[in-house]
């Protein structure tokens, strides 16, 4: 899959993880050029949640640096915002109640920002499932609910943040794209 | 995006209509062999002529015996079904009306399509994927409607509501066997028809398109090409681990309450 980022520039914040690092190198390899610390207004921000739920964190201060990003892009006239967090945002897990609330937080906030940062700013988000082995996203027993089967791959993670980053894709806007196999889709089991 | 679907065949139903010839470019653009099908054969003739390695096909959804025929048809022409996009879908426009006199013909004649046509065309172009056992695509072309409901087209709302809860069924059964399933819940999308309801000077609702326009956080409809993007990013194997999702490509109009 090819994107055309050429001449763009992409900030990441957020955790650092083999993800975010795969991103940045798929991202780059796409033509855009990929920073962390950024001083110049970035063209696209990914926002990077911690992927593992261990436990709850705090997500306000990468909100509130989200917003103010967004309505600096919004006075430009352009840009995106990309959230990478996880399909537990819209299904909340038993045995990850504090990460759950976390993440269905950071999803009101995306939809809030699509809302507000619209029409110059989109604004999307990934919900990861259980990704790589050993996971760097998830939780390996939501495989047994998975319909595919199986985790996902980084790769799928990649392709899908690419397509919230391609420039062609203009109409998808306060989305969270769930890459979690099935994982959220229903009951998969015929008991 | 530009990804390789060269060797894969494509059905595009509803393919002589705006969004399914937007969604059917795409796919040739990026190597897939396309076959147009639709009820109106002409139009379908008349755009497959336009594209590389196109086929024309008449099918009509919502009969079976069409539908089988149209199927083999393809399989005699191209051997294999890999995507199969069910894009072809009708409301109402006569009867914009309440569902205490909403007319039972009206009501059948749109759910025969939308869901009924969905689900034969499902299992026609199953057969053929499963037996090949080279996995395959299914993407529903469902509508906001499905999710937040809208008045006076209650069997488009319904119809489109059970496609998206189809989609998830159809996900959860399939996935084992490589089949992956998945939808595209449009806003409103500039087309013949949305130009002559709604966007159009003398459209019967031009009046408060405006008005209309202001709740979506975008300002305007989308174009066919903003629904063919995301559906070539779901046929294509970079989406290898989305399934069963409803992706809604509105321009934020349902992400939340726009007042
Ligand atoms: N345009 C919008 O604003 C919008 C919004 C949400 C969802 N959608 C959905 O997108 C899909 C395509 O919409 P469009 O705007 O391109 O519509 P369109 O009317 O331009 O095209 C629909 C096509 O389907 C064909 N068709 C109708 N009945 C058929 C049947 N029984 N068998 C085979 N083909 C048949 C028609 O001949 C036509 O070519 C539909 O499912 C529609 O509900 C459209």
């Amino acid at each position: 899959m090819r994107i055309e980022l050429d001449g763009k520039l992409v900030a990441m914040t957020g955790v650092v993880t083999r993800v975010t690092e795969a991103l940045g190198e798929a991202l780059s390899a796409n033509g855009a050029t990929v920073a962390r610390d950024h001083t110049e207004l970035p063209d696209i921000l990914i926002v990077a949640l911690p992927l593992i739920p261990d436990g709850g964190f705090d997500w306000s201060e990468l909100h509130a640096q989200a917003r103010e990003t967004g309505l600096a892009m919004k006075a430009r006239g352009s840009g995106r915002i990309v959230f990478l967090m996880s399909a537990m945002a819209a299904i909340p897990m038993r045995r990850h109640p504090d990460y759950s609330v976390e993440m269905a937080a950071v999803l009101a906030a995306l939809r809030g920002l699509a809302m507000s940062l619209a029409p110059e700013v989109v604004v999307n988000g990934i919900g990861a499932g259980t990704i790589g082995d050993p996971a760097c996203a998830g939780d390996t027993v939501m495989i047994g609910h998975t319909p595919i089967g199986r985790a996902g791959t980084i790769d799928d993670i990649c392709n899908a943040a690419l397509f919230l980053c391609d420039p062609l894709n203009s109409y998808l806007n306060g989305q969270l794209l769930p890459v979690d196999g099935g994982w959220s889709v229903g009951y998969g089991r015929s008991f | 995006m530009q990804i390789d679907l060269e060797g894969r065949v494509a059905i595009v139903t509803g393919a002589a209509g705006a969004i399914g010839r937007a969604i059917s470019r795409r796919l040739a653009d990026n190597g897939a062999r396309v076959v147009i099908a639709d009820i109106d054969f002409a139009g379908a003739e008349a755009f497959a002529a336009t594209l590389p390695r196109a086929m024309a096909c008449h099918i009509d959804i919502a009969d079976e015996a069409s539908v089988a025929s149209g199927v083999a048809a393809i399989l005699d022409h191209f051997g294999q079904i890999d995507i199969l996009v069910n894009n072809a879908g009708i409301n109402t426009h006569a009867h914009r009306v309440n569902i205490d006199v909403f007319p039972r013909a009206e009501w059948d004649r749109i759910l025969r399509v939308d869901l009924d046509g969905t689900y034969l065309m499902s299992k026609a172009a199953l057969a053929p994927m499963l037996a090949r056992g080279a996995g395959g695509r299914i993407i529903n072309i469902a509508s906001v409607v499905g999710l937040a409901a809208m008045r006076l087209q209650s069997p488009f709302v319904a119809a489109k509501a059970g496609l998206i809860h189809l989609t998830r069924s159809m996900a959860l059964e399939l996935a084992p066997q490589g089949v992956l399933v998945n939808a595209i819940a449009p806003g409103s999308v500039l087309s013949e028809g949305t130009r002559a309801l709604f966007y159009s000077e003398d459209g019967s609702f031009a009046g408060r398109t405006a008005e209309f326009m202001a709740q979506v956080p975008m300002g305007r409809p989308g174009t066919p090409e903003e629904i063919a993007e995301p559906v070539l990013f779901l046929a294509s194997p970079a989406a290898a681990y989305v399934n069963g999702q409803t992706l809604t490509v509105d321009g934020g109009w349902t992400a939340g309450y726009p007042i």
